[in-house]
Formats: structure tokens, C-alpha cells, sequence
């Protein structure tokens, strides 16, 4: 060995023991009980609803996540126990897939009258900064739904037909509901509680062509009492307040029923002082063209979800439980129970 | 809802006198274990007629109201209870501290309402029975070891060093509880993931840190840690012993109280 070469050896080797050392002191269990009761305490700490605090949840995950890599590459009980090593990579996994989809996820809400096609607005939404939408390809219509009501108008079934087209352009129909979302490209399309009445109508500007456009009413039968609505004209700045009236009960609370249609009813129309009540077929006369109140439909609310990370959590969260029982069984299997 | 209500005073009533039975052996050093055993069956046997009554009558499983969860959770702890009681002889003296608890469980249970609550249509899932199966699993394990650390507890006090001292020893008493407490681990995490599973397709979110799933992966984060501490510090049988009672009294609120103190979704009983 020349001189140079052993200059080179003294040199490496303390700053391979010192990261060693490092190492092992990442992976202290020590200082996995203080991550442990630190998550514990960032859980019931932080403020869900807003989001407020989520350091409080993310930075113990983040230091367990680096504690526990610490300990799978130092501690040899890893290496002697396949089925731990197992366990605590599925767990790691779980982690990094979680944090993966947090900054990829979308969450949102939209609401679409009976007939009208999703083309990817959202009326609201949330994602991470790493979101890539891909919305405008879910494309999908609302056919309409039905939903049951039992005694006391608790909300039972909901059942909303839906159409699409797969990728080679055939159209594909199929329901969906309670515990059962549409699922187009990744996107989730679930039902929900928000639905009710769209009064449908035709706008004929004056030298212009007619439009067709709907207004979603406030969501039924959460606001039975408040079925009104103030919208503006398209293309204009007319504002129009409209509120649906009708005497029937629509669902009675002595007995089971359905959402739908009032048999009768009249739309209320006010645009500042004048006011005027329509059944389907009447027109209103405006200085800008004319409003023809056609019929009433229904629109449904959905929420939207992404999250490209599913599939693989379900299978990191199966590896975990399945090792964790391996590990379990084959160290409690090497004396009875009952001895 | 009469004879229902009948059949169940009348398990409550055998589970009352096999627990006091459990007791007083213990008192007097005496093991009638076979008698306990079997009033405790019998005793099941009438309180499955009577949630099977109130199914039929109701139409659904007993899922929704505090009367349901607490009656199907007496029937399926003891049942668990029954089980171990019945395959491990060493579990057998534990009647004496887990007869309490069920009798604290029974207690409410009856100055609960019997009215029928109404059944969410996100509740008519197949993830509904395989999580309920899985939790139940999981807090009838926690309670078998908290049985076996009670015994622990006793011997440690002035009360049990005489009357329990033909158990066997600490250690091995030690180790028999932390096998339940695993066997909770497991179905606790199985339990979360069907839970993940069902609230994915019923609300749209996997995971949402909602009350109950915010206590239930506390306690989840409580039983790694007693691993843990086990592993790190070789924990003495009389400090396991309480920290096992710790990790169930932190799974017991999470399933008898959370549920009915929170007011965002998934209240468990909703």
C-alpha cells in the first residue's frame, strides 16, 4: 500500500463511521416513542375542518418517516425478520404514496341539470399543487334521478342515471348513487345530498339567436321554504328574481315518498318592480328580447375526487396487514396458547 | 319489542350472575369454571334471539342508536370473552375484572333508548359488516388482555396475592395478554382499512380526520406505542399491565364516546 492510498483510507473511514453513527441514531426507538406521542398529539391537535396546524400531523409523519428508513437500514432485526421488514416498508409506503396524493388530489363540487353535460367546470374545488387536470375529458350527462324518502322525509336510495363515452366512442350507460361513484379517468363522481329544481328556459335576444339555459334553485327539501333564486340574463345586465310556488306536499313526512315534479305550479318572476307569474309555455316580454319559461326539470350536486394514489394505498395497506399477521403468527406459533 | 326487551333482561340477567359468580370465585379462591362457562353461553344464545328479533323487526342490523351499539357490543365481547375463556385456561380468572366492565356496558345499555333510529342509505354497504366485524374483533381482543392485566393488577395489590396465586406467573400472564393486544393490532388495522375502504365510496374521501377516525388511528398510534415501549424498555409485567389497561381506555372512548359527543359526520351512529 503506497502512501497516498493510505491517506485516502485513514480519510474515508471516520466519515463512514460518523455517518454510521448518524444512522443508528436516526433509527433510535427512543426517539420512535417521542414521534409516536408527538403524532398522537398532532391527531387530536390539529384543525381538520380548515386544515389549520397540519404541521402538526405532517412533521412527526415526515421524522417517523426518516426514524423508521433509519431503522430498516441499520437495525438488523430487519434482516432476520421478513415479515417486520415487510410490515415497516408497507408502512413507509403508505406514507410516501399519502404525501404523493396530497399534492396531486382534487376535490370539488358541481351541479348539473337533468340532460346537461359535465364538460369539467368545477363550482368549487381544492388540489394539490401538483394537480394536472384532466376534467374536461370525464365528460358525462345527468339523466336524472330518483330518490326514496322514508317516514319523517329521511332520505333513502338515490339512484342518478348517467351517460358517457368510453375511449373508442361508444356510449355506455350506468347508474350511480350510495356507495357507488362514476368513475371516468381517475375522477370519482359521487351524488349528493344537494339536489332540486331547474326551472328550464329559452332566451330570445332582440337580433340574436334563442338560447336555452336552466337555473338550479336552492337544493330540496333542505330549503323547501326558500325555492327562490336571483340570476342575471345572459348577455345582458338584467337581474331577474324567480321563485317556484306550488301548494302540494311533495314528501310527506307520514309516509314514504319520492322526490318529484309538482304536479302544478307557477314560476314567480321579478325583474325590479314589475312582476309576473309563469306556467310552462308563457313568455315574458322584456325590452332585450323574450323570456319563455319552458318546463321544470331537476338538477343533481356531485362531488368529484382524484386521487391517482387509491389503487396502490390499498395495496400498501394490504402488504402491511398481511405481514404484520405473518410476523405475529410465526412468533406465536412457537408456543400454545394456553401454556 | 316486548319479548325483544324480555329476552334481553333475561341475558343481562345470566350475564349478571355469571360475572358475579366470576367475582366471588375470585373472592373466595374458588373456580367454578365450567358453571360461569356456561351461563355465559346460555346467556349469549338468549341475547342473539333478541338482537335477531329486533333485525327483523327493524330492518336492519344493530348499527345506528347507542341502545343497538351497546347490545350488540355486550353480545360480541362476550362472545370473544367466551371464546378465549373457553380455549385458554389461563384467561379464565380475567371473568373477575372484564364481568365490570361488561356490567358498566349493560348498565347504560339500559337507561338507553329502545326507539329505532334511522338507517343512512350509506349504510347499505357489505364494508359496513366487515368493519363493524373487524373493530369488534379488535375491542374484544384489547378486553381479553385487559382481563389478563387486571389479574396482573390484583396480584400486585393486597387483595389478589393470595387468591390468585395459583395463576401462572407474571411473566408468562404478561405474555398472554400482549397476544391479545396484537391480535387487536391486527384487527384494529384491518378495521381502518375497511373503513377507508367504505367512507371512499360513501363520502367520497378515504380519509377525512373526522372525530371517530382521528381517535380511532390515535388508538391505533397507542397500541405501536406500547409495542414499542415493550421492545425499548423490557417492560416489568405490573407496567404493561398499565399501559394495556391505558390502550383500552383510550379504544373504549374512542368506540362508546366519540361517536356521541361529535357533531361533524360520521358519528358512528348517524
Amino acid at each position: 500500500m503506497g502512501m497516498s492510498d493510505a491517506r485516502v483510507s485513514t480519510a474515508a473511514a471516520p466519515g463512514g463511521w460518523i455517518a454510521a453513527a448518524g444512522l443508528k441514531r436516526l433509527a433510535s426507538l427512543k426517539l420512535t416513542l417521542v414521534l409516536l406521542l408527538l403524532l398522537g398529539a398532532g391527531v387530536i391537535g390539529h384543525d381538520p375542518v380548515t386544515g389549520g396546524a397540519a404541521w402538526l400531523v405532517a412533521v412527526p409523519l415526515l421524522l417517523g418517516a426518516v426514524n423508521l428508513s433509519a431503522a430498516v437500514l441499520t437495525h438488523p432485526v430487519f434482516r432476520q425478520q421478513t415479515a417486520l421488514l415487510m410490515f415497516h416498508v408497507a408502512l413507509l409506503a403508505i406514507v410516501v404514496l399519502v404525501a404523493a396524493g396530497r399534492l396531486t388530489y382534487l376535490n370539488g363540487q358541481l351541479e348539473l341539470a337533468e340532460g346537461e353535460v359535465f364538460k369539467g367546470e368545477l363550482a368549487r374545488s381544492e388540489s394539490g399543487p401538483w394537480h394536472r387536470s384532466l376534467l374536461e375529458r370525464a365528460r358525462f350527462v345527468n339523466d336524472g334521478f330518483t330518490i326514496r324518502y322514508e317516514k319523517g322525509v329521511r332520505r333513502a336510495e338515490t339512484r342518478n342515471t348517467v351517460r358517457w363515452l368510453d375511449d373508442t366512442g361508444r356510449e355506455q350507460k350506468g347508474v350511480i348513487g350510495d356507495n357507488e361513484p362514476l368513475v371516468r379517468h381517475g375522477y370519482r363522481f359521487y351524488t349528493s345530498f344537494n339536489k332540486g329544481f331547474a326551472p328550464v328556459f329559452i332566451w330570445h335576444p332582440a337580433g340574436g339567436p334563442p338560447q336555452r339555459g336552466s337555473i338550479n334553485l336552492p337544493s330540496y327539501p333542505i330549503h323547501e321554504y326558500g325555492q327562490a333564486l336571483e340570476w342575471t340574463l345572459p348577455g345582458t345586465q338584467i337581474k331577474l328574481w324567480t321563485m317556484l310556488q306550488f301548494d302540494e306536499v311533495l314528501l310527506d313526512s307520514d309516509r314514504v315518498s319520492q322526490f318529484r315534479l309538482p304536479t302544478r305550479h307557477t314560476l314567480v318572476v321579478r325583474i325590479g318592480d314589475a312582476r309576473q307569474e309563469l306556467v310552462p309555455g308563457e313568455r315574458m316580454v322584456l325590452p332585450a328580447g323574450i323570456l319563455v319559461y319552458e318546463r321544470l326539470s331537476t338538477w343533481m350536486g356531485y362531488t368529484v375526487f382524484y386521487d391517482w394514489t387509491l389503487p396502490w394505498l390499498f395495496v400498501a395497506c394490504l402488504l402491511a396487514v398481511a405481514s404484520l399477521a405473518w410476523h405475529f403468527w410465526k412468533k406465536f406459533a412457537v408456543q400454545p396458547w394456553d401454556r | 319489542m316486548a319479548t325483544e326487551l324480555q329476552l334481553l333482561w333475561l341475558a343481562l340477567t345470566l350475564y349478571t350472575l355469571a360475572g358475579s359468580t366470576a367475582i366471588g370465585a375470585t373472592v373466595l379462591a374458588k373456580r367454578p369454571e365450567r358453571v360461569i362457562l356456561a351461563i355465559i353461553l346460555i346467556g349469549l344464545f338468549v341475547h342473539a334471539l333478541s338482537l335477531g328479533l329486533r333485525w327483523e323487526r327493524v330492518g336492519h342490523g344493530p348499527f345506528i342508536t347507542m341502545f343497538e351499539i351497546l347490545s350488540s357490543n355486550v353480545w360480541s365481547l362476550l362472545l370473544i370473552f367466551g371464546v378465549a375463556y373457553w380455549r385458554v385456561p389461563a384467561v379464565r380468572p380475567a371473568a373477575a375484572v372484564v364481568m365490570p366492565v361488561l356490567f358498566l356496558m349493560m348498565a347504560w345499555l339500559l337507561v338507553t333508548s329502545p326507539a329505532a333510529g334511522h338507517y343512512p342509505p350509506t349504510y347499505r354497504t357489505i364494508w359496513l359488516y366487515i368493519h363493524v366485524l373487524f373493530g369488534k374483533v379488535f375491542l374484544g381482543s384489547v378486553l381479553v388482555a385487559v382481563g389478563v392485566a387486571g389479574v396482573i393488577l390484583l396480584r400486585h395489590a393486597r387483595f389478589g396475592v393470595a387468591r390468585l396465586a395459583q395463576l401462572p406467573d407474571d411473566v408468562r400472564l404478561e405474555n398472554l395478554a400482549f397476544r391479545f393486544m396484537m391480535l387487536g393490532f391486527i384487527f384494529e388495522t384491518l378495521m381502518l382499512i375497511a373503513g377507508a375502504i367504505w367512507a371512499q365510496d360513501a363520502w367520497g374521501r378515504y380519509w377525512a380526520w373526522d372525530p371517530l377516525e382521528s381517535w380511532a388511528f390515535t388508538t391505533w398510534l397507542a397500541l405501536a406505542l406500547f409495542v414499542h415501549l415493550r421492545i425499548t424498555f423490557k417492560l416489568r409485567p405490573l407496567y404493561s399491565a398499565a399501559a394495556i389497561v391505558a390502550v383500552f381506555v383510550l379504544a373504549f372512548l374512542t368506540f362508546f364516546g366519540v361517536p356521541f359527543v361529535a357533531t361533524a359526520p360520521h358519528k358512528g351512529a348517524v
